[in-house]
């Protein structure tokens, strides 16, 4: 019983490595589709506002959720890792609050970007106050 | 599955399992993964021990995860069982997770009793009211292991009253599936699972549920780093229990628990969980407890591929 779940275990070990490395794989190719997939985003999502627009502390919390959650990938810059999407690209930057809001809810799974629909409406915002406050 | 009377160890007692090995083996894990110089990450968690969410481990991390529970058996000896679990996020719509089980019983002994495979696959693109998630699951373990992970069928605590010297000669060789629904509205966390699990021998589907409900106690967060900002705590409660099988589904006999849950997640991406649950009929433990600590490590295919370069 123990020998068989060892080698169970070892099997499963080089399968989580070779998922692994496929996944960085597929990583790196995939800045385009997250660029496309902005446009996605219902046209409604156009005139949603931001409550937290022109509110500095927005922009801090937005920075501190941002070091939490999406540095890992786009970098503590946010200019991207690897060819994880670079967040200053002009493709990002004139997308509207509602857009960002909306792409960073649902991601694109197929592409390698995680839904955040997890964190909170009000955390999202501040993390799109915190992605516009780039073009300053 | 049933066991015959005179198998089961009576009168409570409280002297310590003979070994507790996971504890060391989890300690380890943790040291070895702050070793490793991860940034620190917080996942989108659900405090959750027992039902699931639509929301899937991030892409390459790989979270650590050890857990246990506190079983209170009547006519039995109260029993530890920990595990651990490894999270992995396979895809953006694919996590994977492997999990070791132990078990110690007081006056008994400590066993390890086996291993479980999990997937969970995310089928639809978008976010919608609610999002589907399923679930398949292997389990190669004996009819000792106690971690509880889930109810189904006839669970009851009786099954845990059989001395581990017996318990850990049947092995179970299972499949379970779920379907998790789950649903974020304004901050909160709602999600069902429906559980059907077959045991690959000869046993008929078993069937459970799990529902939960969390929200984190503030939603905005503030801009300073902190340790004990509401921000940090989840609150939640889940009901769980068992639905019969598919030769006999009834909520007669089976056994039902409701768990208050709390999290606490640190800024360095650690984060600890808490849940004492009660049993809701003669057939459920009376109390159990479980409690968790699980540590993320970002980007943890890229530096298993950068030690082999």
């Amino acid at each position: 019983m123990i020998r068989r779940s060892l080698c169970g275990l070892l099997l499963l070990a080089l399968t989580f490595v070779a998922i692994g490395s496929a996944s960085e794989r597929e990583r790196e190719t995939d800045d385009r589709g997250v660029l496309l997939a902005i446009a996605q985003a219902p046209l409604k999502t156009r005139s949603w506002h931001n409550p937290y627009q022109g509110q500095p502390d927005a922009v801090l919390a937005g920075k501190k959720l941002f070091l939490q959650h999406c540095a890992e990938c786009h970098g503590p810059q946010a200019r991207g890792i690897g060819r994880a999407v670079n967040l200053h690209l002009s493709a990002v930057q004139n997308a509207t609050p509602g857009e960002l809001a909306w792409f960073l809810r649902n991601g694109n799974l197929w592409r390698g970007m995680p839904a955040w629909s997890g964190l909170p409406e009000q955390r999202r915002w501040q993390l799109v106050a915190y992605l516009k406050s780039f073009r300053r | 599955m049933p066991f015959p009377e005179s198998l089961r160890s009576l009168g409570p007692s409280r002297s310590r399992p003979n070994r507790l090995p996971l504890t060391y083996i989890g300690l380890l894990c943790l040291l070895c993964a702050s070793l490793a110089g991860p940034r620190a990450v917080a996942a989108q968690e659900t405090p959750y021990f027992v039902a699931y969410s639509h929301h899937l481990e991030e892409p390459g991390n790989l979270e650590i995860e050890l857990n246990s529970i506190y079983g209170v058996q009547h006519a039995g000896n109260d029993f530890i069982a920990p595990w651990v679990e490894f999270e992995y996020g396979a895809k953006a719509w694919w996590t994977t997770e492997f999990y070791l089980d132990w078990q110690g019983t007081f006056n008994d002994s400590a066993r390890f009793t086996g291993f479980r495979w999990e997937n969970r696959f995310r089928p639809l693109r978008h976010e919608h009211w609610i999002n589907p998630v399923l679930y398949v699951e292997y389990e190669n373990t004996t009819a000792a292991d106690k971690t509880m992970i889930e109810v189904v069928g006839f669970d009851s605590q009786a099954d845990h009253a059989v001395p581990n010297s017996i318990a850990q000669m049947e092995h179970l060789h299972e499949l379970e599936t779920k379907l998790i629904l789950s649903s974020d509205y304004q901050g909160w966390n709602i999600s069902e699972n429906f559980i059907a699990e077959k045991n690959l021998g000869h046993d008929p589907w078993e069937f459970g549920y799990a529902v939960g409900a969390s929200r984190p106690l503030r939603l905005a967060v503030t801009p300073e780093s902190c340790n004990f900002c509401r921000e940090n705590f989840l609150l939640g409660a889940e009901v769980y229990g068992g639905l019969g099988t598919s030769w006999n589904f009834t909520q007669i006999g089976t056994s039902h628990y409701a768990a208050p849950v709390v999290a606490w997640q640190l800024p360095s991406g650690v984060t600890f969980r808490a849940s004492p649950g009660f049993g809701l009929n003669s057939n459920s433990h009376p109390f159990i407890l479980r409690w968790s600590v699980s540590y993320e490590i970002d980007r943890f295919a890229h530096r298993v591929r950068s030690l082999f370069r």
